[in-house]
């Protein structure tokens, strides 16, 4: 069992004690959906950033994959500003405990409000939305490569992928020690390899320099970080693939509105055409992105 | 002009005293009481062009046949890809979006959309968008012969390529030229969406229901801009973007009031709904119905709400039919007269 779901759910059950059951403000009508959560921890976690855990009604838990993400409120009722809500992707599910993990960096004023919340508080959810990391059936050896709060959907793919026996390389990049993810936070056949630009721990330099020595041995990639990961990884995987195997899974960061293929103001562009990545995404096959 | 009091008195007379609060109020509304084809709604709420999709990408989301109506997203003589990203940028209360009306094209979508909407009770209306009258004009044609449209909401905040690209909402003989090209090819309600760029958006609103226009529907956003300092260039790929959402709500009010009192037709109010009080301004300025667009992005429950809160309301303040507080703060409502907000009000001196 991965370590962080069992602490999770001894953390929510705790404060459940004290705290009233939460309902769903909406009645669950469809895939997607809109509902209260409350929060139920905030732990400080790599350097600045903390995990949020907050409750979910069972019905979303259960239709929950890694990957997906929900639209979240960042601001206090009655107030427009800021007026819309941020998308992330779920760092941690523990269905016991009802509960979901959202890995949340300040950095601007929508991040900076919901790392702020405290336990007991009430936070408007719509999700859970978009596509998810497909894990192939024939797929044996898993390679994750996480850059910064990126690693958050990796977490929950790993933990998924711990628990179907998969071997796991997990890769994680960041300035340095302080904000890397601790290895406890990954499932024990988890192997985590670190880089750090500084050097202070792992490898000195950028994750996707470690990732080449991999790529032959596992049969999927699967990535998350900033839009400039890619086009590195893409550049050092590319030579080491053969006839375009093994296949890369990237999930899109995006600013967007409503988060259900709406608004059309989180597009991806890709040889198919301008994808909204909120439905159609947000992780497409690296192959098939223009970057 | 008649005084305030005459009208007000004329229409409250309908209603003998308070009535009982088992009785629910009668929310039904008419936009196009002059068009044989008819646009008459359950309710007075209706989901924003852009915001909304084509319906279906709510249809998990919410109960879309309670709404009053939809309105699709724009749809162009022919598909377009939309603009580069990023097209959509947060402001205060707000939001900038240049999405640059990514669609299908009116062939591909009349293909998909129509059969869709065919299945639900709720009326889908059209809203179009093109850069010549003609393309207007073919295109309300096209939807004439289509099933399951209710309406053609035409979307006049376009640049005219005849006129090197101005647009053509921003002139009242511009629009009323393509209110009566698309007239004269469907009979089909329409519904002219007004642009606030017009200087005088009175004289536009009077021009389109001279023009042959079923009802008015407005604001669309406004132009607006937001420069990333770091980069030292404009966020938005586009440049410039729309601005919606709570930010722009007191222009659109101003605006609703001052087409309620130079038209005769139904107003649909617009910008910055995101709950009742708000949505009662509207109301009161004028507005027969209203549409809900950002509010929808941050806030999918909220139309739905909002009928209901409509409701509770009209009960608990006694009214039996929302038509009796239509345009009860304006003091020239359906005057005719464009003046019934003097410029220099207006102004705000």
């Amino acid at each position: 069992m991965p370590c962080l779901a069992a602490s999770a759910a001894g953390c929510a059950s705790k404060k459940d004690e004290r705290l009233p059951p939460v309902a769903p403000t909406l009645e669950i009508t469809g895939a997607s959906r809109e509902f209260e959560s409350q929060v139920l921890s905030v732990e400080p976690i790599m350097g600045d950033a903390v995990l949020l855990t907050v409750s979910a009604p069972p019905a979303v838990l259960s239709h929950l994959l890694p990957g997906q993400f929900f639209n979240i409120v960042t601001r206090f009722a009655g107030s427009w500003d800021p007026l819309l809500r941020r998308p992330y992707s779920v760092y941690r599910a523990d269905r016991d405990a009802s509960a979901l993990t959202f890995l949340v960096r300040p950095f601007g004023r929508g991040s900076t409000w919901l790392a702020e919340r405290l336990p007991g508080e009430r936070i408007g959810m719509l999700g859970p939305l978009g596509n998810s990391f497909m894990i192939p059936d024939r797929a044996q050896r898993l390679l994750m490569i996480g850059g910064g709060v990126g690693v958050a959907p990796l977490v929950m793919l790993s933990d998924e992928a711990a628990l179907g026996k998969l071997d796991v390389v997990f890769v994680m990049g960041a300035a340095n020690e302080s904000g890397l993810l601790a290895a406890s936070e990954l499932a024990d056949r988890v192997e985590y390899v670190v880089a750090t630009d500084d050097g202070s721990r792992g490898h000195r330099g950028l994750a996707t320099e470690v990732v080449a020595e991999f790529v032959q041995w596992s049969d999927q990639i699967f990535a998350c970080g900033p839009e400039p990961m890619y086009r590195t990884l893409r550049s050092v995987i590319e030579p080491l693939r053969i006839n375009r195997r093994p296949k890369i899974q990237i999930s899109v960061e995006r600013g967007m509105a409503c988060g259900l293929g709406a608004c059309l103001g989180c597009v991806v562009e890709t040889t198919h055409g301008m994808i909204a990545s909120c439905v159609k995404g947000p992780v497409f096959d690296l192959d098939e992105v223009i970057l | 002009m008649r005084s305030s009091f005459e009208r007000h008195a004329g229409r409250c007379s309908r209603k003998v005293g308070l009535m009982s609060a088992a009785t629910t109020p009668d929310l039904s509304v008419d936009l196009a009481p002059d068009n044989p084809r008819e646009l008459r709604l359950r309710n007075p709420v209706i989901a924003a062009s852009g915001c909304f999709g084509y319906g279906e990408e709510y249809a998990s989301v919410i109960d879309i046949d309670r709404l009053g109506a939809f309105v699709s997203k724009g749809v162009t003589p022919e598909r377009r890809a939309g603009n580069p990203m990023p097209r959509i940028v947060e402001s205060p209360a707000g939001m900038l979006n240049a999405i640059g009306l990514q669609n299908p094209g009116i062939r591909g979508f009349v293909k998909k959309y129509p059969p869709i909407w065919a299945r639900w009770t709720v009326p889908a209306i059209v809203n179009i968008s093109a850069e010549s009258v003609s393309d207007y004009a073919m295109m309300a044609a096209i939807l004439d012969e289509q099933p399951a449209i209710a309406a053609i909401e035409v979307n006049v905040s376009c640049p005219n390529i005849a006129r090197g690209g101005y647009c053509f909402g921003w002139d009242p003989q511009m629009s009323a030229e393509v209110t009566r090209a698309v007239r004269s090819a469907t009979t089909l309600p329409i519904i002219v969406k007004l642009s606030p760029g017009a200087s005088d958006i009175a004289a536009v609103a009077v021009a389109v229901e001279e023009a042959g226009a079923d009802a008015i529907s407005l604001i669309n956003t406004l132009v607006g801009m937001a420069i990333d300092v770091r980069r030292r260039k404009p966020l938005l790929a586009n440049y410039t973007g729309g601005v919606s959402g709570p930010a722009i709500k007191p222009i659109a009010v101003r605006m609703v009031y001052q087409v309620a009192a130079a038209v005769r037709l139904p107003v649909i109010g617009m910008g910055g709904i995101m709950g009742l009080n708000d949505a009662l301004e509207f109301f009161l300025a004028g507005a027969t119905a209203i549409q809900i667009g950002t509010g929808i992005f941050v806030d999918p429950g909220l139309p739905i709400r909002l009928i209901d809160d409509l409701v509770r309301w009209l009960n608990e303040e006694g009214f039996s039919s929302l038509d009796q507080i239509v345009g009860i703060a304006n003091d020239g409502f359906r005057s005719g007269e464009s003046s019934a907000l003097a410029a220099w009000e207006s102004m705000g001196v």
